[in-house]
């Protein structure tokens, strides 16, 4: 994937995450568009790439947040580092795999939004309510990462031929 | 990215900040802006788009008739002359400024809209944020053509409120499900269901007598030194299109 189309990708996750997601919550949680994507990117294109696409899509989001610049580019960097480092270790064709690295993926993005939130002392929800939505939103968006990833490979194949 | 966010909350990097921010609410406008018409297309396929706006149009005027109600019921508590006075500047006397919702804040952690008015329309941060139905939230963070403002909803959302019949105070504090009042017990007044929420005013965040919601169920706990109230929001943060934006009163 050259960098002209990921960039787009990455940018209309991020609008749509903020413009349309909302109105798909569930139990308070909502799908994670750019997080799916990195992982998408991470998984097909390697570490690399992911982590890349990871700090320019935490910077879209946490354009359109409160607090400061860097909180989101640095949960998604340590999603996108532990879907690569899975994606290294596993067998990439087992559709298992990335629903289970999408969700540890969500579960890291969670703490470490939360964890640099409390480090920059701004204010954080309660533990209990970041465990509700975390789980809500691993779910939500273990469910959307295999037919993200079909997508993905079918218009790298498409490409290729 | 920790040390841009450390340097980027700095209060001199606030205005590049806002500017950065600022830059991709035109986008988000223009995303929001294409989501109404995909809804009202896909509408016309069948007979939802007359549906749907006599739907709008019922739930505002409920809405509207709900805040009536709850004004009324603590007008009712209040000394009419003082209220005769006062109603001037808390209800219709004071400056707002209408804004369109244009965003939503990224994760379930905040629950913020981004609005298209900011520093140049007069929008600063700590100002009071209402819709027709009643209280929204509080200004964030204003940049030049945008603002994000923190809902009722949000986890970390405090305001102080009254109940209209009974008079009890407490503070309303926000989650991602119901609103949840913790109610300053008093002896020989209980809370009741289907009381109507307004802002007190206490600690001076909120003007007072803003509609907040409606008690939905009271639960008791011996052990607790307060009651605690579901509420039903007037408002819904995935819903909300317009708001107001109270300019003449910037809370502490």
């Amino acid at each position: 994937m050259s960098w002209i189309p990921a960039a787009l990708l990455v940018l209309l996750a991020a609008l749509v995450q903020v413009t349309w997601a909302p109105g798909l919550s569930v139990y308070g949680a909502f799908p994670n568009l750019v997080l799916v994507i990195v992982t998408v990117i991470t998984w097909t294109r390697g570490q690399r790439a992911g982590l890349i696409w990871a700090c320019a899509g935490g910077l879209l989001l946490d354009l359109t947040a409160p607090g400061p610049l860097g909180p989101h580019a640095l949960a998604l960097l340590a999603g996108a580092y532990v879907t690569g480092f899975w994606v290294r270790n596993v067998d990439p064709s087992a559709p298992v795999h990335p629903v289970i690295a999408t969700a540890v993926s969500t579960a890291i993005y969670s703490v470490v939004l939360v964890g640099a939130d409390d480090l920059l002392n701004l204010p954080v929800p309660p533990p209990a309510l970041v465990l509700d939505l975390a789980v809500a939103a691993a779910v939500y968006n273990s469910v959307l990462v295999l037919p993200a990833l079909a997508v993905a490979k079918r218009l790298r194949r498409e490409a290729a031929s | 990215m920790l040390l841009l966010a450390m340097v980027s909350q700095q209060p001199w990097a606030a205005g590049a900040r806002s500017y950065a921010k600022g830059v991709i609410a035109p986008l988000e406008q223009a995303m929001t802006a294409v989501s109404d018409r995909v809804g009202s297309v896909t509408a016309v396929l069948g007979d939802n788009a007359a549906l749907r706006a006599d739907n709008q149009r019922l739930e505002e005027q409920n809405a509207e008739l709900q805040r009536q109600i709850a004004e009324l019921q603590a007008a009712g508590q209040d000394n009419v002359a003082l209220r005769a006075a006062l109603d001037f500047q808390r209800a219709y006397g004071r400056a707002m400024v209408a804004a369109q919702v244009v965003g939503r804040g990224p994760d379930g952690f905040s629950l913020t809209v981004e609005i298209d008015r900011g520093t140049s329309d007069g929008v600063r941060a700590g100002m009071v944020v209402a819709s027709g139905a009643g209280l929204v939230g509080r200004v964030l963070e204003a940049a030049p053509h945008a603002a994000i403002v923190q809902t009722l909803a949000d986890p970390q959302s405090r305001v102080s409120g009254y109940l209209a019949k009974s008079s009890l105070e407490g503070t309303v504090v926000g989650g991602p499900g119901n609103l949840v009042m913790q109610i300053n017990p008093r002896f020989g007044v209980a809370p009741a269901t289907g009381d109507w929420v307004l802002t007190s005013g206490v600690g001076g965040g909120y003007p007072r007598g803003l509609v907040i919601g409606k008690v939905a169920a009271v639960s008791y706990n011996a052990a607790s030194t307060v009651d605690h109230a579901t509420l039903a929001w007037v408002n819904d943060p995935a819903t909300l299109t317009v708001v107001l934006v109270i300019t003449d009163f910037t809370g502490s």
